[in-house]
């Protein structure tokens, strides 16, 4: 197929924008490009918070699947002792005659054994459909009970899966103290970092929220607590009154972000993700401005690009004009890209596949990336669109390598997963090594795996990774219809879903 | 009788240790070939089946899995037409041989009629449908082995001829190995060399033809204490075919292998070259460690040891940690109870004549309590008990079982010989990591 036909849409995003609004272009998500249910992101942010325990009010599944695929990794990379996850094992009879008794002794049991600060009650698809009164056994058993009680209305088929991200965060604000005068007062230099998931950061690497909570600190305050990124309830209780939230992602947090701003007055830095230079130096500044250290921030600035000014200025003397591929899949981070590219390094950027879905899923950021003068190239093909992630995966290769055989190896780099061979250098920014990616440290690092790329280009790709991932042999995926999707979420998933568009999150 | 601990505050709420009927049901239809899976459920519930086919080690490219994505109003109004939609999908898409329409939670509770859905729908697709009703609440993942294994019965063709010097092989993936399938492969070579085919595994790489000839084998061998007894039962009722060996642990550590190839040439009498097959199993373990094993003599003497695990390997590795190893298991912590599995335990407990305590059905929170109440040198279990060992000050911890944090590009053996050198050779890393320095004194220098 030449190149052209395969063009869904071709133009600036501003463009895409507009169209999305208009409902001019089918904003509809695939429904085999979304994987985990509410329950499973629900927990995902449930998993973050410190001494909770959360009883999965249903079979033993769901809490065994989430434990192995959360709480394993946490003990694994991030050094948490072992952590439960409770269920309250939902069975035959439960079916029949509820569970409503079982929950209230679960709580009870759950309080005297584990003695946590937070007990969360997480409804399944099997009790939320036998319809057990969880508001009630949790408001009857409060007198009892020492810790705090938090029931979350969470059954899987409840809503698409980034609905169970919000309504937790909506629901941990409700954990939270008003502000009184004396505590603003006291959490006046600090910060909480919010749309944080899982548990504690890596112990053995450097991330990108370790290198923001460095850069807060380097300005001379505190942070109060990375939400939920192993937040305790003290941390959370006193969060309103830090003196702004930052946020971590504008999809994950937003919520939570906009409710603290809403109910407790708690400021909100709704800057772009601190990618680069410039963003990074708009999101201390934004936050500094809330701090009261203003002058600190930008001497911290200051420092921390002198640090870096000899790198990076070798390195944008070598960028200067090239153009940037972006994969598009990551929408909110092709954004972030899209900008330290064309403000820190000079190139020109063109994301590639941003779902029309995210032109619509994703307008803080776009507002941000439009009101800052950077309105990117944006190049959709069919195979974006393509119905089951493998299909879509392997025809977006096939579109991209056809896309980039105008362009040649020393003029363009693709950033993107390293599951895609593109035929120019490609830099794979998940690459556990490739961190810190925020902040100014991130920013040379960043361009120094640029340089790096384009200096490695003749090498060219790996035969065997790329037969591993797109076989020669036709027989080797036909009718599958998918490739697996194991540990990474830039695998694709293996799992063939049935067509029905993307449906809006109910709760909302 | 067992000596169980027992713990207060745990009749309500558990910390599994144990995926639900649905990952049970799943593992076996991964191990089928030419089949394909639609799950009606909500999307999360794929994570369980894909789990069960990561187990199996699927390639990536040839998994076929479908899913309807239930949402709140096919809760209410029913989803029955996005069933019969997705089936057809799933038929043009995949094109296998025989599809199983798996019915999870949400399509149990709801009463969604997957049976009558798949009889009407016989003439319309080319697969042959098999519906199984395997809402997560049924039970666990042995529970769900089993409903695999039971749907699994109407594809036997009923026979009246019997294979000589044939059997089965049941439920070789309900263990907690994570190279299962290297065990499964050990026992087909044994059986080769005893001059005894295998008809059919349930199931791993097995064809619909296998499956259907599976009445004609002279014998059922289980390769679990935890998942399967039901099915042999069953095979037993209707094919007349008997269970053998389920009396005698499985082939774990050089006794048990002896005691099991025994069996196999006492049964189909080819005793002969069973012994020949003992005689080079002693001779290549003895040899091995002779020269490389001769550490774990004063390291494992009397050390106190806990095992954390299967019915399967909970049985299996008592001989031989307690006789040939000359450690003192003082804790067995099983998450499974399988009635016929916790009988052998309790047999296999009274021949070597100790008592140690032991958890059965054991959640999370019984085994760290265990761990704490029990003091033991050292635990074999998974990457959890690994953790919590670490947590408790429990200095060695051997993590040989799944969820491990080993990584294997390539399945190994822990049964056998080669197993349990595999095993020792596992065990004997995990203790010399334990007392390696972890530190550098860079003012040293």
């Amino acid at each position: 197929m030449r190149f052209a036909e395969s063009i869904v849409f071709s133009g600036r995003l501003s463009t895409l924008y507009q169209l999305a609004k208009e409902k001019k272009i089918d904003t509809a998500l695939q429904g085999s490009h979304t994987r985990p249910c509410k329950f499973w992101t629900a927990m995902k942010i449930l998993s973050g918070m410190e001494r909770t325990i959360v009883i999965a009010h249903g079979p033993s599944g769901c809490a065994y699947g989430v434990k192995q695929a959360y709480k394993l990794i946490n003990c694994r990379n991030s050094g948490t002792p072992y952590e439960a996850v409770l269920t309250t094992s939902v069975n035959e009879k439960t079916i029949i005659y509820g569970g409503e008794k079982e929950l209230r002794e679960a709580l009870l049991e759950v309080d005297r054994k584990y003695r946590p600060d937070v007990i969360v009650v997480a409804t399944s698809c099997a009790t939320g459909i036998i319809g057990d009164n969880v508001d009630a056994v949790v408001e009857g058993a409060r007198a009892q009970i020492g810790a705090k009680l938090l029931p979350i209305h969470c059954e899987g088929f409840a809503g698409e899966y980034r609905s169970g991200f919000d309504l937790v965060f909506g629901e941990l604000a409700k954990l939270m103290d008003p502000p009184t005068e004396e505590s603003r007062k006291a959490l006046s230099r600090s910060v909480n970092i919010i749309g944080s998931k899982m548990g504690p950061e890596r112990t053995e690497v450097d991330t990108d929220v370790k290198e923001l909570i460095r850069l807060v600190k380097g300005m001379g305050a505190q942070i109060n607590a990375v939400i939920a990124g192993g937040c305790s309830l003290d941390e959370l209780r006193r969060a309103p009154s830090a003196a702004v939230n930052c946020g971590l992602c504008y999809d994950i947090g937003y919520a939570l972000g906009r409710e603290m701003e809403r109910i407790h007055g708690t400021p909100m830095n709704s800057t772009i993700l601190p990618y680069g230079i410039e963003a990074t130096k708009r999101w201390l500044a934004t936050a500094a401005r809330h701090l009261g250290l203003e002058k600190e921030a930008d001497d911290l600035c200051g420092q921390e690009y002198e640090a870096i000014r000899a790198g990076h200025e070798v390195a944008k003397q070598r960028l200067i004009g090239k153009i940037g591929v972006i994969d598009g899949k990551d929408a909110v981070k092709s954004l972030s890209i899209a900008h330290m590219l064309e403000r820190d390094f000079g190139m020109r950027a063109i994301i590639c596949n941003f779902h029309p879905w995210s032109a619509e899923a994703r307008q803080t950021s776009i507002d941000y990336l439009l009101e800052a003068g950077i309105d990117p190239e944006i190049i959709i093909t069919k195979g974006a669109l393509a119905f089951g992630r493998y299909e879509s995966m392997r025809q977006s290769e096939e579109e991209l390598l056809d896309y980039l055989g105008g362009l040649t190896k020393d003029s363009a780099v693709y950033f993107g997963s390293s599951l895609s061979f593109p035929s120019i250098p490609l830099v794979d920014l998940n690459a556990i090594l490739n961190r810190p990616r925020f902040g100014y440290k991130g920013a040379l690092k960043v361009a120094q795996c640029i340089c790096k790329s384009f200096d490695c280009a003749s090498r060219g790709r790996s035969r065997l990774t790329k037969e591993m991932v797109f076989p020669q042999d036709p027989n080797a995926s036909i009718g599958a219809g998918n490739l697996g999707m194991k540990a990474s979420a830039s695998m694709p998933d293996c799992t063939f879903y049935g067509k029905g568009g993307m449906r809006r999150c109910l709760n909302d | 009788m067992l000596k169980r601990l027992t713990f207060a505050d745990t009749a309500h709420s558990k910390d599994p240790l144990l995926s639900c009927a649905l990952e049970g049901v799943a593992s076996v239809i991964a191990g089928i070939k030419d089949a394909c899976v639609v799950i009606h459920s909500p999307q999360g519930c794929a994570s369980a089946v894909n789990a069960a086919y990561d187990r199996h080690e699927i390639d990536l490219t040839k998994r076929k899995i479908g899913c309807t994505r239930l949402f709140e109003s096919d809760i209410i109004m029913g989803a029955t037409s996005k069933l019969e939609r997705m089936i057809k999908q799933a038929d043009e898409n995949f094109k296998s041989r025989i599809m199983f329409v798996v019915g999870t939670c949400s399509a149990d509770i709801i009463g969604e009629d997957m049976e009558a859905v798949c009889r009407g729908m016989r003439g319309e697709v080319g697969a042959k449908l098999i519906p199984i009703i395997a809402g997560g609440f049924r039970g666990n993942s042995n529970t769900g082995v089993d409903l695999g294994l039971e749907a699994l019965l109407q594809l036997i063709a009923p026979s009246a001829l019997r294979i000589k010097r044939t059997v089965n092989l049941i439920a070789p993936q309900a263990t907690v190995n994570p190279g299962w399938q290297a065990d499964l492969q050990w026992v087909k070579e044994i059986l080769f060399e005893l001059g005894i085919s295998v008809m059919t595994t349930f199931a791993c790489n097995t064809s619909l033809e296998e499956i259907e000839k599976a009445g004609t084998a002279q014998a059922n061998l289980l390769l679990s204490h935890d998942a399967g007894y039901g099915f042999a039962s069953r095979m037993h009722e209707i094919h007349g075919i008997p269970l053998i060996l389920d009396d005698i642990p499985l082939p774990i550590g050089l006794e048990n292998s002896n005691n099991w190839i025994r069996a196999l040439g006492e049964h189909f009498s080819c005793s002969g070259k069973a012994e020949k097959i003992i005689s080079r199993g002693e001779e290549r373990v003895v040899g091995i460690l002779r020269k490389r094993g001769m550490m774990m003599i004063p390291r494992y003497h009397n050390c106190r040891i806990a095992v954390a695990s299967d019915m399967t390997f909970g049985v299996g590795l008592l001989r031989m940690l307690y006789l040939e190893l000359e450690m003192l298991p003082e804790l067995l912590i099983v998450k499974s109870s399988a009635p016929e599995g916790a009988r052998l335990m309790e047999a296999e407990l009274e021949e070597l004549r100790i008592s140690p305590e032991v958890v059965l059905d054991a959640d999370g929170y019984q085994m760290k309590e265990a761990l704490k109440a029990i003091e033991v040198d050292a635990v074999a279990g998974s990457a959890w008990e690994s953790y919590i060992a670490e947590e408790l000050g429990v200095k060695v911890a051997f993590d040989v079982f799944a969820p491990t944090n080993r990584v294997l590009y390539i399945q190994e053996p822990y049964w056998g010989y080669e197993g349990m050198l595999r095993l020792l050779q596992a065990f004997a890393g995990d203790w010399e990591r334990a007392f390696r320095s972890k530190s550098i004194e860079l003012d040293y220098l």
